[in-house]
């Protein structure tokens, strides 16, 4: 200790062995991780043709990306869903998966942030928010939800009178909830282009979705009984058309029905804004209403298990209105028959007869809840 | 003029580097409380100047916690260090010059990162968020005062060295080391994926464990004793002390990053080591508290040693409370909530400061000659005393209740959850008030003791200090 050299080495030692490892060793251990596909083959290698996950980001949302560091909004919000053993984000449908060390290998800001005041963006851009939901969001949060604590940002705004078709309409509290028009700046189309990029809706080899029927057996046990086992003594062609709808449901890239963005993973919706899937007096009734929403959509006041709710669900898909007869079978079987539910499988015949006796219907037109419940009781 | 004896000597030639770095640090005291008010004030209302983009919330947040660790902590270090190794070696501080114009280049170098940071060139590191292009400026300047400090130690009279020496020495070399490590990791050579966060977490939590805390330990290592004018109790733990913080404190800092997209051993190897940091900590604790309490008494009439023995007894707590929150059991309820506000709050204000406010009250009237009014101190020291047990009791519920209602995914996020911790960001709101008005009034007392009258102090030094 008195030898001002042997001392010197004597404290490096202790902070370089702790550097050894977390610096070198972490880096050797997953430095070099690589985009790969959402399953190998079973030699590990990568399939042919197979899409490589995670995808870079966009130039604009790269872009963004910058603009959400010099912000500071990590400040608040993290970007990591936990393993479900050490908290609540899968629960709270923040994430379909634990994030993994893969998902963030080509970002050039890694903002995992450490602080929750406001939610969790990973997933952020599979939520299903438009961008002019976004761009309200950033000038006055408030103004979507009046009890959120984000500061709201009117500099990457300006307000204009004469507004055109790209400009963004706010009913703004400090006005007394006036409408006005707000216009986008550089800025702020680079950030919303970001949080619309946040997502992390793909598996990887070494972390897949979180099981639902693992994750929802306590919702299970205390509404219909253990229905897990029901599901897992159904019929093979009954699972089969339950798995594929689940995957329909489930996913929010082209070809998906982005179903859970609404209505959860747990199919309870939102309250006061989505209705509940689960133990819903409409899913469990006439099939041919389903059938019909889930091609055309459904706008106005509707009342689900006595509750009313007023909101638009544009027509399912990615694009809006593609999915097939046969998405359409399975995804109302699989809502059909999840979370406590147990009615009969709908089947791609049924869903074509529906779709030839619309054949008039403009596409895209939304139904309303009188146009399909039956006008005599 | 009399003889002086040796002290005074040495008191004398840290006269002008001890003014300069206390003066500064008392300025940066001040941004940091009017930084912390804003901040405080825009969770209780997001509106509160949401207009100015200078100072929206994540930049204020941020400015706040740089003013507080760079400019406070780090001019409060080179101040005290520098004062304290001088009188250790029996040797004068030299390059008066040299330091005080690295010092110059220190506060350059932060109020340009502050001004980057609030203009929106934040980094998005933790604790590194000032732009990288001011790094270079405080590392320089950093190694400048370093390098005199070891000068001032190479002269020691007595070759034997003791507690404070390895506390503040390693304190002052750890800096460097870390942010070369960080600079290298994160901008010349930068790693990928979530190894910036790993790397970035490492640094600005090791930041206070291996250079706030060390310096705060080693002031209280030679106060306490200097004061009761008897030796420190088992002191031949110390060394056993100070080898256990050197080797696991750099290890249990990432537990922060449990359940997180980063290799499970790290968050692991946190939570083990933070378990064996009880080691260290009941050695501090032991030998401040088992000396203090030899003569109670006169700790609490010294208010320099009060407010050293509440620094200490607030470093026991919060590090046991450390502990406890590291274990994942109660991490995962307490992870990512305002209970980190509380660590750092504790640590940074509750331990660290005080002890330097004490170091500040014992070395300033010997430095200068001049008293700080015994009503002054007393009122900073209760004022403190009931701001920051205010200020940590509100982290440490509005945390909790964080932390247990978030757990509940029924309940909406921030209708319910965080609504529910907003009275706990009103109440630090007035704590960061009474925080302000404390440390204003140290501020003043110190600046008018060494600035009596600014415009004679250039010709009348040599009569006050004889004086």
């Amino acid at each position: 200790m008195n030898n001002l050299a042997k001392f010197i080495l004597g404290i490096f030692i202790t902070l370089g062995i702790a550097w050894l490892a977390f610096v070198v060793g972490a880096r050797s251990q997953y430095g070099d991780l690589q985009p790969t596909a959402e399953s190998l083959e079973e030699d590990g290698s990568v399939p042919v043709d197979s899409d490589l996950f995670p995808t870079a980001f966009s130039g604009i949302a790269k872009q963004g990306a910058e603009e959400y560091a010099a912000l500071g909004c990590v400040t608040c919000h993290t970007q990591q869903v936990r393993r479900v053993e050490a908290g609540y984000d899968v629960d709270r449908g923040w994430g379909l998966r634990p994030s993994a060390p893969r998902d963030y290998v080509l970002q050039d800001h890694v903002l995992l942030g450490n602080s929750r005041i406001g939610p969790d963006l990973t997933n952020l851009g599979s939520r299903g928010h438009t961008n002019e939901w976004m761009h309200q969001h950033l000038y006055e949060p408030q103004s979507i939800d009046s009890s959120s604590l984000c500061p709201p940002s009117p500099f990457l705004y300006q307000e204009v009178d004469e507004p055109v078709h790209s400009d963004i309409e706010v009913s703004s509290k400090p006005t007394g909830g006036n409408t006005l028009y707000v216009r986008p700046s550089v800025r702020a189309n680079r950030l919303v282009a970001y949080l619309q990029a946040l997502k992390q809706d793909y598996e990887l080899p070494e972390v897949s979705f979180v099981d639902e029927e693992m994750e929802e057996s306590t919702l299970v046990e205390t509404t219909q009984g253990p229905v897990a086992a029901d599901l897992s003594s159904a019929p093979t062609w009954l699972q089969a058309q339950i798995d594929a709808g689940k995957e329909v449901y489930m996913k929010a890239a082209s070809g998906g029905g982005m179903c859970f963005t609404c209505h959860q993973t747990n199919g309870q919706g939102l309250a006061g804004q989505f209705p509940p899937l689960a133990g819903s007096d409409w899913v469990l009734g006439d099939k041919s209403r389903l059938i019909k929403i889930s091609m055309y959509g459904l706008m106005g006041e509707i009342e689900v298990n006595g509750i009313k709710y007023n909101n638009v669900m544009a027509p399912p898909g990615i694009p809006p209105g593609s999915l097939t007869d046969d998405q359409i079978a399975n995804v109302l079987t699989y809502i059909r028959n999840d979370w406590g539910n147990s009615a009969s499988a709908v089947s791609a015949e049924e869903v074509a007869t529906v779709r030839a006796s619309l054949k008039g219907r403009a596409p895209m037109q939304m139904f309303t809840a009188p146009e399909l419940i039956p006008p005599v009781q | 003029m009399s003889e002086e004896s040796p002290d005074q000597i040495i008191d004398r030639s840290a006269k002008y580097v001890f003014s300069f770095f206390l003066s500064s640090a008392g300025l940066w005291l001040l941004a940091a409380a009017l930084f912390a008010y804003l901040a405080a004030a825009k969770l209780t209302d997001p509106y509160f100047l949401s207009t100015c983009e200078f100072l929206t919330y994540g930049k204020i947040k941020v400015a706040q916690a740089n003013a507080f660790v760079y400019g406070w902590g780090g001019n409060a270090i080179f101040a005290v260090s520098l004062w304290i190794l001088a009188r250790l070696s029996q040797a004068e501080v030299r390059g008066s010059v040299f330091l005080i114009f690295a010092g110059v280049i220190w506060n350059l170098a932060i109020t340009f990162g502050l001004l980057g940071i609030l203009d929106g060139h934040m980094s998005g590191h933790e604790m590194l968020e000032m732009p990288s292009e001011v790094w270079p400026a405080m590392l320089v300047s950093y190694l400048i005062i370093t390098f005199l400090a070891l000068v001032i130690h190479r002269s020691r009279q007595i070759k034997e060295t003791i507690a404070p020496q390895w506390f503040i020495l390693s304190a002052l070399l750890w800096f460097p080391a870390l942010f070369l490590i960080a600079w290298n990791g994160l901008e010349l050579n930068p790693s990928r994926g979530t190894l910036q966060t790993v790397l970035s977490m490492w640094y600005g939590q090791s930041l206070i464990w291996l250079w706030l805390t060390p310096v705060a330990l080693g002031a209280a290592y030679y106060l306490i004793p200097a004061v009761l004018g008897r030796t420190i109790d088992k002191y031949y733990l110390a060394v056993f002390g100070f080898w256990c913080i050197a080797a696991l404190a750099p290890w249990s800092v990432l537990h922060h990053l449990e359940g997180g997209p980063v290799p499970m051993w790290i968050p692991a190897i946190g939570t083990v080591m933070s378990i064996a940091m009880v080691f260290p900590i009941a050695v501090a604790s032991t030998n401040f508290h088992s000396t203090a309490f030899l003569d109670i008494g006169k700790v609490w009439s010294s208010l320099p040693l009060r407010f050293v023995i509440f620094g200490t007894l607030s470093y026991t707590v919060s590090s046991y409370i450390g502990v406890v929150f590291s274990l994942p059991a109660v991490a995962k309820i307490t992870q990512f909530t305002i209970i980190n506000e509380f660590h750092f709050n504790q640590r940074v204000y509750g331990f660290f400061s005080m002890i330097i406010f004490g170091a500040v009250y014992f070395a300033l009237p010997r430095i200068t000659g001049r008293e700080i009014p015994k009503a002054a101190k007393s009122f900073h020291f209760w004022t403190s005393t009931f701001g920051v047990l205010l200020l940590l009791l509100a982290y440490l519920l509005g945390g909790l209740t964080h932390g247990v209602l978030a757990g509940q995914p029924t309940l909406p996020w921030s209708s319910s959850v965080i609504q529910s911790v907003q009275p706990y960001f009103l109440i630090t709101k007035i704590a960061f008030v009474i925080l302000a008005f404390s440390q204003f009034v140290f501020v003043i007392n110190v600046w008018r003791v060494i600035f009596p009258n600014p415009f004679s102090c250039c010709f009348s030094n040599k009569k006050e200090v004889s004086a």
